[in-house]
Order: structure tokens, then C-alpha cells, then sequence
């Protein structure tokens, strides 16, 4: 049972271990450049909603880091489909299409984990008081979960790699500094809403930060909208998947 | 039936493979080879036609089925970071093995292929040959019964094509294990092949034994030169050709048909017509 999903996670994550001091100080740079730049430089002193800016700012960088590298798993299934040709041997092996789904979400969880350790580390750093509780577990699990299934759906509709790269720009850059990771959303002018809304950080995003400060009401029902959305998108990346031929 | 967009890529193509034997199917480049293998593997899917085995219907999307089929693509489509053992560790478990049996398997193929050394080397740094046979090794590792080899010698030596020779007989006999490659090679097809099996843009325009083959145009061939050009002609015996080398007066060399004549003749006559209609 369960050998596509043991077989495909167990090679994801071999690679990983092989990449992992790349892959650790990649997701370490940008968050601290952010922290630098928008903590300290510009948000020194400032207030969103009555907390420091940096308390509203480390759970934003927390998503955001988060966000990509369980989302990056898609360049890496782009290549490893359309340049190396590996995905073939999925294809070929005895196994249900939706193991590949579940193995790549699995692996996208996973990755998107390092940068969680990161953050928390500079939040150490920064003498910021966050609470990582169950409720932030299974918010960032969630999370984690909904980019790793995007990540995976655009890496199979997409047909090569500089096409990724323009998803890459048009959709997770946009969506990366526009959902409530830099400043709140609510003070932004409508259109900045209108996208915002569309975009599932936003959701997210609200709910861990909520977690994670102390004194903020937890947006419960964020919850089941954001475990609506795994299920959606694992249900596309499943048709997407069962449709691939090489 | 297979085509992209305009391209036919395959195009009512009819054949049948036995089993146990060691099948080649030649042809030059962009003939269909590799499509024609991607949809005896359901690595695509034909928009018409079907395949049958041991008179049953054959669906390769099936995972019995896909249990009994090993492929060896024309890219070696290794895991370059990983190591050799690990790259056949995660066929293994991709393919249902585990515990003792996989390593055991592993251990088997490493030995067949003469890779036990190199067991814990990333699969990157193997030479070329070495990843050649390491992609063959994976694709026996769950002992299928019908082997797939899309041009399993393109990139090596004249002595290492041989040794990879040796090591597909083996395969053949050994493992028991029924053979189907693709080469541009004739003299692969020629030394290795019970049957072999000509195609050329998207259509098979031969199969048979290379004698079979061999014989269709006559066993005799008279290569005669004129100035630069070469031309061939064919003869049923030696006898004919003798007595047709009396009426010229150009070099001329005698010899027996090669499977490169049939080839040359049958892809050749195409190429020809093409440029007339341009
Ligand atoms: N994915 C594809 N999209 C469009 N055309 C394709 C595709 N794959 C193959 N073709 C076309 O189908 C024809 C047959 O290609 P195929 O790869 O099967 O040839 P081949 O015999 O394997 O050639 P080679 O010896 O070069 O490997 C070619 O004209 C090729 O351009
Ligand atoms: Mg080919």
C-alpha cells in the first residue's frame, strides 16, 4: 500500500537532505533582508493596530518564506518532468495518479517547514513574544498544504520552465507582497483589496498571524475555509495529474 | 495511430513481438521509434489502435500491467544527485518491494550490471556507459517480463556497445525476459536480433529475420563506382553477379548483402522521392 506516495517522498526528500544547507540559507537570506529593511529601517517604532511593527511583521515573513518554498516545489517538478525526465518513471510505476498528488504535498509540507524553523530562530533573535501553539500548527499545515497543491497544479499545466518562471512573477510576487505580509490590508485602497481577496495568503496569513500573537482574536472561521481549499485544489491537482500523459 | 497536431508520428503500424525474443526495430531518425515505444508503455496514448498480449487486450495504464514492463528510455532519466543504490532503491519501492527482497534485488541488479562498486557513487558522476546500464539495471529491478529499450548503445564506444551486447543477450536469456530495442544501428539490429522490424516515417516498411530481410533483394550485391557516385545492384546468387561484372569496365567489388543494403534500399528510395517533390 502506499508505495507511489513512500517511493516519490522518499526521493523528494532525499534530493532535499542532499540541498539542504542550499535550500536552508536561501530561505534564511530574504526574510532577514525584509526584516532588516521594513522592521528596523522604514517600521522602526511604527504600530499596525495597536502592536510593534515587527510583532505584525514576523508572521507576515513567516507565510510569506513559507509560502515560497512550498510553492518552489513546482520549478523543481518542471525540471525534473520536462528537463530530466524523471517524471516518467512515476508514470511507468504501478501507482495510483493520486499518490504522486499526496507524495508532492507531503514533500511541499516538508519544505515549507524550513523557513517556519528560520523565522523562528529570528524571532528569537528579535526578542519578539510569539505563541506557537496547536491552532498555529494546524493553520501553517493547512497552508502549507494549499501552496504545495498550487505549486504542483501549475508545475503540470505549465509546459516549460521559463513559462514557470512567468508564473512565478505574475502570480507569487504580486500575491507575496499584496496579501497582508507587509502592512494590513484593510488600510489599503480598494483595488489592493479587490486583489487581496482573490489571493489565498491573504487568508492565511491572517489566520496564523492571529495565532501566533497572544493578545489577537483568532479568526476561527478561517479554518474551515482554508481546509475547503485544500480539498479543492487537491481535487484539480488529482484531474490535472490523471490527465498528464509524458 | 499517433499523431501531433499535423505530425503523424506513427501511422498504422501492425507488428507482433514473441515471446522470449529479442526484438529490433530500426529506423532512422524522427521515423517513430520512440513514440511507437511510448505508446506500447502508455507513456502516451494512441488516438487509435490497440495492443494485445497473449491475446488479451493490453492496457499499460493497468498496474498489473505496468508491473510486467520495464522501460529503458532514450534519456537517461537518472537522479544525478542520488546514488546509484539510491536510484534503484526508489524504483524498488515505487515498484512494491521492500525489506530483504529489495535489497536483495538491488543487490542482484548492481551485480548484473557491474555496478556493485559504484553502489554509493551519485549517479551523476558515472560515465556514460555506466549510466547507460544503471538505467537498464533499474528497469530489470522488478523482474518484468517484457523489456523496453528505446536505442539502449546511443552514445557509447565501439567496445562498450559490444559489452552492452553481451549484457542484453544476457538479459534475453538469462532473466528470461522478452526484448523490444530501438537503434539506428544495423549492425546492432543484425548481431543482436531474432527479428527486426524497419520503419520510416511513421510506417513499417519491413520485418522479418535479417536473413529474411537480407534475402529480398538478393544475397549478392555488386558495388560499382562510377567517378565519384556508388551505385548498388542487387543479385539472387553469386553466379548472376559474376556474369554482370563481366559486361563492365568500372571498379566494381562483389560482396554479400548486408542489412545496411536493405536499410539504405528501403529508407533510401523515400529520401529520393522527397526531393523530387520539392
Ligand atoms: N511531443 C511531440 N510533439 C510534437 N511532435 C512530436 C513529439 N514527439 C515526437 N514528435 C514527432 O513525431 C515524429 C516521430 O518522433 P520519434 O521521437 O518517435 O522518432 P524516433 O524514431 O524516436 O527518432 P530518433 O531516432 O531521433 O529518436 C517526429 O516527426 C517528431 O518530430
Ligand atoms: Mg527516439
Amino acid at each position: 500500500m502506499f508505495n507511489g506516495v513512500r517511493g516519490i517522498y522518499l526521493r523528494e526528500t532525499l534530493i532535499l537532505r542532499k540541498k539542504l544547507v542550499k535550500t536552508v540559507l536561501a530561505s534564511a537570506v530574504s526574510p532577514a533582508l525584509f526584516l532588516i529593511a521594513f522592521g528596523y529601517g522604514v517600521g522602526q517604532g511604527a504600530q499596525v493596530n495597536g502592536h510593534d511593527y515587527l510583532l505584525f511583521l514576523l508572521p507576515g515573513l513567516l507565510t510569506m518564506s513559507s509560502m515560497n518554498q512550498s510553492y518552489g516545489i513546482a520549478t523543481e517538478i518542471n525540471i525534473s518532468r520536462f528537463y530530466f525526465k524523471v517524471f516518467e518513471e512515476y508514470l511507468l510505476a504501478p501507482l495510483k495518479r493520486w499518490e504522486i498528488v499526496v507524495a508532492e504535498m507531503f514533500y511541499g509540507v516538508t519544505k515549507g517547514l524550513i523557513p517556519v524553523v528560520i523565522i523562528g530562530i529570528y524571532t528569537l533573535l528579535c526578542g519578539v513574544q510569539l505563541t506557537f501553539g496547536v491552532r498555529f500548527l494546524v493553520a501553517l499545515l493547512l497552508h502549507l498544504a494549499i501552496f504545495s497543491l498550487l505549486g504542483l497544479i501549475t508545475a503540470l499545466l505549465v509546459r516549460n520552465h521559463s513559462d514557470q518562471a512567468l508564473m512565478n512573477s505574475f502570480l507569487i510576487t504580486p500575491m507575496m507582497f499584496l496579501s497582508g505580509t507587509f502592512f494590513p490590508v484593510e488600510k489599503m485602497p480598494v483595488v489592493i483589496r479587490a486583489v487581496a481577496a482573490l489571493s489565498p495568503l491573504t487568508y492565511s496569513t491572517r489566520l496564523i498571524r492571529s495565532t501566533l500573537i497572544g493578545d489577537m482574536a483568532v479568526n476561527n472561521a478561517l479554518f474551515p475555509l482554508l481546509a475547503v481549499m485544500v480539498v479543492v485544489l487537491f481535487i484539480v491537482a488529482y484531474r490535472v495529474v490523471n490527465r498528464v500523459q509524458i | 495511430m499517433r499523431s501531433f497536431g499535423s505530425t503523424l508520428a506513427v501511422d498504422n503500424v501492425s507488428f507482433q513481438v514473441y515471446r522470449g525474443e529479442l526484438f529490433a526495430f530500426l529506423g532512422p531518425n524522427g521515423a517513430g521509434k520512440t513514440t511507437t515505444i511510448n505508446l506500447l508503455t502508455g507513456l502516451l496514448h494512441p488516438d487509435r489502435g490497440e495492443i494485445r498480449y497473449r491475446g488479451e487486450r493490453f492496457n499499460p495504464d493497468l498496474l498489473a500491467v505496468k508491473q510486467l514492463i520495464g522501460v529503458v528510455p532514450q534519456h537517461n532519466n537518472l537522479d544525478k544527485e542520488l546514488s546509484v543504490a539510491e536510484n534503484l532503491r526508489i524504483h524498488g519501492i515505487l515498484f512494491g518491494l521492500r525489506g530483504r527482497q529489495l535489497e536483495e534485488r538491488i543487490r542482484f541488479c548492481l551485480e548484473f550490471a557491474d555496478l556493485l562498486e559504484k553502489s554509493a557513487t551519485a549517479a551523476g558522476k558515472l560515465s556514460g556507459g555506466m549510466k547507460r546500464k544503471l538505467v537498464i539495471a533499474r528497469a530489470l529491478l522488478h523482474q518484468p517480463k517484457i523489456l523496453f529499450l528505446d536505442e539502449p548503445t546511443v552514445g557509447l564506444d565501439p567496445h562498450s556497445r559490444r559489452r552492452m551486447w553481451a549484457f542484453l543477450r544476457r538479459i534475453n536469456v538469462e532473466q528470461q525476459c522478452t526484448v523490444f530495442l530501438t537503434t539506428h544501428y544495423i549492425e546492432e539490429a543484425e548481431s543482436l536480433a531474432q527479428r527486426v522490424m524497419i520503419m520510416d516515417n511513421a510506417k513499417i516498411i519491413a520485418a522479418g529475420s535479417p536473413d529474411e530481410l537480407k534475402s529480398c533483394g538478393g544475397d549478392y550485391v555488386l558495388d560499382i563506382y562510377r567517378g565519384t557516385d556508388l551505385d548498388s545492384e542487387f543479385f539472387a546468387d553469386r553466379d548472376a553477379a559474376l556474369r554482370r561484372l563481366k559486361q563492365l569496365d568500372t571498379v566494381v567489388r562483389i560482396r554479400e548483402t548486408t542489412l545496411e543494403d536493405v536499410f539504405l534500399q528501403l529508407t533510401g528510395k523515400r529520401i529520393a522521392g522527397g526531393k523530387g517533390d520539392v
